[in-house]
């Protein structure tokens, strides 16, 4: 953490300085607040990394998982809530919202340990079109119908 | 103050219109209804619920935003009192004898009282409100670009740096979304800043994607990889509903008292309601008749702290309203929600735009009313809808916030942004690392370089303007202050510490 702080803005101050001066009446241009942003990010992580290094991190962040309420890093958890967001977003423009979102409603129910695919779709369904009609029906905000816009059309959406 | 009166009669008067009641209804239920999901706060409910109010004009959708904020509040106090997961900091005094309670058979009157004493300090509140409103304006319209960039300065560093656990850590998260903010077009000037060319980033990052992917997306990601296997326990909904007479007795003081608590606290930018809540139950502690209560489920407990939030949320208004200055991250999305309508809060608005601030201030009184009315009959469904099992309630909630993010431009990049600031929810979540400073520091940064430049402007480029202005000087030495003497306080003491030790050596 305390060295991606370091990094941002590092590459923070690389673009500051490329942006041009422009100044006008009042002296500093459009590279002025990037400098001080980026200025500050490298300090505080350096400041980071010196806590890092002398123990301070372990007043905030106990190293014993339990005391946190935790148990050990689940690599497929991660990965399922991961791959339903990017099943959304490839998903979206294409197939549609309602699609997207049972596909995303799957995964991410897969994630945290459901074992029941096939309720999950139930519900993720049933939502996804709720949601659907509620937004283009009632708020007149439109969203993609994708490949069940015959369908949605029939309705009358 | 008659003029005052007058105004907010005329403000009832647009608040009462059929369609703005009925926005008012939908924004107190779905804000509840929201609120109530264990691990959404308030901050996260009015970010998702912001792009429901796309299609509405500024009014209706203002009054809607006013029901979501309160509705969220009293929502995740009832998941609170029954689950024991605060979804915000503000609401953690309050399980810790609220969830007690449950625990002993008496969930109903827990949730009564902090459902009246919602009721009890937001209204008081938001009479406070009325009365001050004004009197900020007309401070404030004497306010030029120095006074408010030195305002915002110091609004900055007492939410970043002061309230949270580490200095350190609210400043980078600061910074962090200061450097968000400047991403973009910069205004003054058409210069194209951190966009790298790609077309979806030239407006800025939305204050929607980073909290609904800071706050949503990163605390789903951080619960399925590191507590998706620990069971919870939902407190059951037994016995009465109502408050008995001895209840009655006790909860009537702690109410009052937390108004007086945290309405002053609302209004300095001192981030919110977390610590008037938890001042509110150290004062009932002390004050009880029962104290050996405490720690066991002692309503004062419940009563205080609740009305003691309530109370700092309206307060949070006036900055908000008068100043233009969000002091919590659910005020900076309230914030964002203006910007989408053209609209800067600040003294003006109260001139160029007195029906609608108005409109807004008359309905935090009918959203109250409304949030009694509703809440209390309906205490049973929102219990259940606490029943709903984990995977299919965050697979539910990251259905809306992806929704909440896709529909502002109907684009996959906002996605993609989201994800990325989902990825970094979890580091922050996972590390201890606040959310607030960066959403503050994203709605606020621009403006705050606008005023900077803006006041440069004036002084032809003299930047002795910021001292030789007494209010703007003022606030920017207490910033100082407020950094330095914290630090010192914490050097002397560590050099007293090992001086002890030497001598002992």
């Amino acid at each position: 953490m305390s060295l991606g702080v370091l990094a941002l803005g590092i590459g923070a101050s690389v673009v500051a300085f490329r942006l041009p001066e422009a100044g006008g009446y009042a002296g500093i241009g459009p590279n002025f607040m990037p400098k001080v942003v980026a200025a500050g990010l490298i300090v505080l992580g350096l400041w980071l990394l010196t806590e890092l290094a002398t123990g301070g991190w372990r007043e905030r962040v106990p190293d014993d998982a339990v005391e946190r309420g935790e148990h050990a890093f689940s690599w497929p958890a991660f990965a399922w809530v991961s791959a339903g967001l990017f099943a959304q977003m490839a998903l979206i423009h294409s197939a549609g919202f309602v699609i997207a979102a049972v596909a995303l409603f799957i995964c991410v129910a897969r994630g945290f340990g459901s074992t029941r695919p096939l309720r999950d779709a139930g519900v993720g369904v049933v939502l996804a079109l709720g949601v659907f009609m509620f937004f283009v029906k009632l708020l007149n905000v439109g969203l993609p119908a994708g490949w069940l816009a015959p369908l949605t059309g029939a309705a009358g959406l | 103050m008659i003029e005052t009166l007058s105004a907010l009669a005329h403000g009832f008067g647009v608040a009462l219109q059929p369609m703005n009641l009925l926005w008012g209804v939908v924004g107190v239920t779905l804000g509840t209804a929201i609120g109530v999901l264990p691990g959404v706060g308030p901050a996260l409910t009015v970010a998702m619920l912001l792009p429901l109010t796309a299609k509405l004009d500024a009014t209706g959708a203002l009054i809607m935003f006013a029901g979501i904020y309160y509705g969220a509040m009293y929502g995740g106090s009832t998941t609170t009192i029954l689950l024991n997961t605060p979804g915000e900091s503000a609401s953690i005094a309050t399980a810790l004898e609220g969830n007690k309670m449950a625990k002993r058979g008496r969930a109903g009157p827990a949730l009564a009282t902090s459902a009246i004493g919602s009721f009890v300090a937001g209204t008081l509140a938001t009479i406070l409100l009325t009365l001050l409103a004004p009197v900020v304006v007309e401070v404030a319209l004497a306010f030029g670009p120095a006074e408010y960039f030195a305002l915002m300065v110091f609004a900055f560093v007492t939410v970043a740096a002061v309230l949270g656990a580490s200095m350190v850590r609210g400043l980078a998260m600061l910074f962090l979304g200061l450097l968000f903010g400047l991403v973009g077009i910069d205004e003054q000037t058409g210069q194209m800043r951190f966009a790298f060319g790609v077309p979806e980033l030239m407006d800025g990052i939305d204050v929607v994607v980073l909290a609904v992917g800071l706050f949503a997306v990163g605390e789903a990601l951080y619960v399925a990889a590191y507590q998706s296997r620990v069971v919870e326990t939902l407190e059951k909904m037994s016995g009465s509903v109502w408050m008995s007479r001895e209840d009655w007795k006790r909860s009537w003081p702690a109410w009052l008292r937390a108004t007086a608590i945290g309405f002053p606290f609302g209004t300095i930018p001192a981030g919110g309601a977390e610590i008037p809540t938890f001042l509110s139950y150290a004062t009932e502690k002390k004050l009880s008749r029962h104290p050996e209560e405490f720690g066991h489920g002692a309503i004062e407990g419940v009563a205080g702290p609740e009305a003691a939030n309530n109370a700092a949320s309206a307060g949070v208004l006036v900055p908000l309203l008068t100043l233009g200055i969000p002091t919590s991250a659910t005020a900076a999305i309230l914030l964002a929600a203006f910007q989408n309508y053209g609209l800067q809060p600040g003294p003006l608005l109260f001139q160029s735009q007195a029906a609608l601030v108005w409109g807004l201030i008359a309905s935090l009184y009918v959203g109250n009313v409304l949030l009694l009315v509703l809440n209390l009959p309906l205490i049973g469904l929102w219990v259940k809808v606490l029943a709903i099992p984990r995977p299919l309630l965050y697979a539910g909630i990251l259905v809306f916030a992806t929704l909440g993010a896709f529909s502002l431009h109907q684009s996959v990049v906002d996605l993609a942004t989201l994800y990325v600031f989902g990825l970094l929810g979890f580091v922050m979540r996972r590390w201890g690392f606040p959310v607030a400073p960066a959403v503050i520091g994203l709605i606020l940064g621009p403006l705050a370089e606008s005023q900077f430049r803006r006041a440069l402007s004036i002084s032809q480029g003299d930047p002795s303007v910021f001292l030789t202005h007494p209010i703007s000087a003022t606030l920017l030495g207490l910033t100082v202050l407020l950094v330095v003497v914290p630090w010192l306080y914490k050097v002397v003491r560590e050099r007293r510490a090992l001086a002890r030790e030497r001598g002992r050596a």
